[in-house]
């Protein structure tokens, strides 16, 4: 196979025997053969996933007019350009922007950073019954969010927090948005321990005892040694749990009632129409609502490889 | 200054419901400023016994003291120890200085001018000045393992605990590791426990060497007095290289006699005539020496086996030469007692004599020279006498 790496010079990339020509013909003309059939699958499978996208963007960037009158796929057609739909989903979005950045910056921090002080208890912490506990942060996982939905209104019903956080009426005002935060900390933080856990389990335990040798308490190791050396986990981390809680749409759906705590989930599903159905709208919206989580895989991407790859 | 005392210090380890015994009873007084080097095969507890000083690990019975204190139940950082590790466990995101500073930061309330004075004093001594600002990562093996042994020295600690430092270092930079750590030590004059399975480590560093076997500790001696007088088989056979050559013997009247080809080959047709060819008549000391005993194990080392012209003792006996492997000053030459046995045993003999395999050879192995151990016990019934050697060795 290495002799057709290169298919735009296969003679020069070739390490067939020269005085063979005939059959090094006859092969060049097969494996190139070969390679359109393969380029030719790969573009057609590149086209078939895009496509959904590509008709999106384009759908974006249309009047009503020229959607009806084009293909969904095909470009704006003269005249048929706008971006006033972009425009208009910014600014009927922008309310549910800023709510659900203040819902998931906080929930994702806190969940990684609890889940990531849990599995250093779990994992580099020697002590009893330790398994037990770990199975359960394992079950929870494991729990789907369907099933906890009832439990879950009444939990915040029984526990009013617009009441509790009265003292502080700036964040009275917003007691929608952090039962959201808590929520999903609360239902982040197994698959974070997990996630921390498989990373914490590869660290050297010779180092963390050599710390304690030195004189460093638990927490002092966690805070001097262990923190210091998690950066690849908590990019995998807050990509995962950024992603989660910033597309959810469960939890806010049944926990967010007043519309000035709506996020973002919720403001895209009322741009759909209930009687005309703005498709260049609903597009420039979904794209709009996905901006954020592209940014974050772009900022962390980087170390989010190094965190899959394992070790740094 | 201070010493330390294993009292009868045992560790159980709970295994899926059974109990292994790690460390079985055992009691060492290490002096003040003493290089103590506990040795064994992989698995014999001595890493163990070294992590249940630090504190790492937990002592299931028996005391360990710290002068007259007793630590068992102190945290590892109470304890004023410092210890080295084999894998260096040096912290990759801290400089050598970070990682320098470290255990002074966290374990004293210096000032930040103090922390920094020492560390560069350390450094210096050490010869890793020029490294400060550098990361493990970008430090060859032999810079890690001063750095690993510059974090240790740096906090001035009462012990200094080594768990096979050397052993990630290739043969030359651990020769010479092996030199530099005992100069430190010297001039450190602080009491050190050094682990490690290397039988020319023990050998060659310690003022005294505990070797362990199984968790039991089998001696604590000199190194010398260890290799001369080992106080049973095991012992006998770990140190050294060739390792003592070892025989199967029955005691019969004032005669050893060789069981060694008949049990290894207990069906074979020639197998007695053999198994006769090994006797060795003893004196009458030496038969005071085994007692009751009915079977034993005769121990000679390879360079006590002489290679002579002529038979005429006896204690000379007719050989073949199997192999000769040359080291250079010497030869270690495999004797068989006939051409078809199997068994061979070494001698060490001057590398300038020309040996070939499979030319005969008279071995002389003379009765001052040889250890009896019972062969049940393994316990040491007679050791070398050391008349016969140059008089340059301590008396043990």
């Amino acid at each position: 196979m290495a002799a057709t790496d290169a298919p735009g010079a296969p003679a020069s990339g070739s390490d067939g025997d020269p005085t063979d020509d005939r059959s090094f013909a006859d092969r060049l003309r097969a494996t190139g053969a070969r390679r359109i059939a393969l380029y030719a699958a790969l573009v057609a499978l590149v086209a078939f996933y895009l496509s959904p996208l590509e008709s999106g963007l384009m759908t974006a960037f249309k009047t009503q007019d020229a959607f009806f009158r084009t293909t969904p796929f095909a470009p704006p057609p003269p005249g048929g350009f706008t971006v006033e739909p972009w425009f208009e989903a910014f600014d009927r979005l922008s309310t549910g922007l800023i709510n659900s950045a203040l819902l998931a910056v906080p929930a994702t921090v806190l969940s990684a950073l609890l889940g990531s002080l849990a599995a250093y208890g779990l994992t580099n912490v020697d002590w009893r019954g330790q398994i037990a506990v770990l199975l359960l942060f394992v079950a929870g996982v494991f729990i789907p969010y369907q099933a906890v939905l009832v439990p879950l209104t009444r939990f915040w019903t029984i526990v009013d927090l617009p009441s509790l956080l009265s003292a502080f009426p700036p964040l009275a005002a917003k007691a929608g948005i952090i039962e959201l935060i808590v929520t999903h900390v609360a239902y982040g933080i197994p698959i974070t321990t997990v996630l921390f856990r498989a990373f914490y389990s590869t660290l050297d335990d010779e180092m963390l005892e050599a710390a304690r040798l030195d004189g460093a308490s638990t927490f002092r190791i966690y805070r001097r040694i262990v923190l210091p050396l998690s950066g690849p986990i908590f990019a995998v981390t807050l990509i995962y749990q950024f992603t989660q809680i910033w597309n959810d749409l469960l939890f806010a759906l049944v926990l967010i009632s007043d519309p000035n705590d709506q996020v973002v989930t919720l403001a895209l599903n009322t741009l759909k129409g209930s009687m005309v159905q703005q498709y260049n709208l609903q597009m420039a919206g979904a794209f709009v609502a996905a901006l954020p989580t592209l940014l974050v895989y772009v900022l962390f991407g980087e170390q989010f490889a190094e965190g899959v790859a394992g070790e740094s | 200054m201070t010493g330390l005392t294993l009292d009868r210090v045992t560790k159980v380890f709970d295994d899926d419901g059974g109990d292994v015994v790690a460390v079985d009873d055992v009691t060492i007084d290490i002096e003040d400023g003493e290089f103590l080097v506990l040795v064994g095969p992989s698995g014999c507890g001595k890493s163990t016994t070294l992590r249940m000083i630090a504190g790492l690990e937990s002592v299931t019975r028996g005391e360990i003291r710290l002068g007259d204190e007793v630590v068992n139940r102190k945290p590892p950082k109470d304890r004023d120890i410092a210890m080295v590790f084999q894998s260096y466990a040096l912290y990759p995101h801290m400089t050598v200085r970070g990682n320098m500073r470290f255990g002074l930061e966290e374990s004293t309330d210096m000032s930040d001018d103090e922390i920094e004075r020492k560390v560069t004093e350390t450094a210096e001594m050490l010869g890793i000045s020029d490294l400060l600002d550098r990361k493990p990562g970008e430090l060859s093996g032999g810079q890690r393992q001063r750095v690993a042994l510059g974090r240790a020295i740096v906090r001035d600690p009462e012990v200094f605990l080594m768990d096979e430092p050397l052993s990630n270092l290739d043969a030359k930079l651990r020769a010479e590791m092996r030199t530099e750590l005992l100069r430190l030590q010297e001039d450190l004059g602080v009491t050190t426990v050094y682990v490690t399975h290397d039988q020319t480590e023990a050998m060659t560093m310690g003022d005294r060497i505990a070797i362990l076997n199984g968790g039991k500790l089998m001696q604590v001696a000199t190194p010398l007095e260890a290799y001369h007088r080992p106080a049973n088989r095991f012992v006998a056979g770990f140190l050294g290289e060739p390792s003592m050559n070892f025989f199967e013997m029955e005691v019969r009247g004032d005669r050893l006699v060789g069981a060694s080809e008949r049990t290894a080959e207990p069906s074979g047709g020639s197998s007695p005539e053999d198994g006769d060819e090994f006797v060795y008549p003893v004196s009458a000391e030496t038969r005071e020496a085994i007692g009751d005993a009915s079977a034993v194990t005769l121990g000679v080392r390879p360079e006590d086996v002489e290679l002579v012209r002529t038979a005429d003792g006896p204690h000379d006996f007719e050989t073949v030469v199997d192999v000769v492997e040359p080291t250079g000053n010497e030869n270690n030459v495999y004797l068989a007692f006939s051409s078809e046995s199997e068994r061979t045993f070494v001698a060490t003999i001057s590398g300038m004599r020309s040996v070939e395999a499979g030319q005969p050879a008279i071995a002389r192995i003379p009765e001052s020279a040889i250890h009896l151990f019972d062969a049940d016990t393994g316990e040491a019934l007679r050791n070398r006498s050391l008349d016969d050697l140059e008089e340059t060795e301590p008396r043990v």
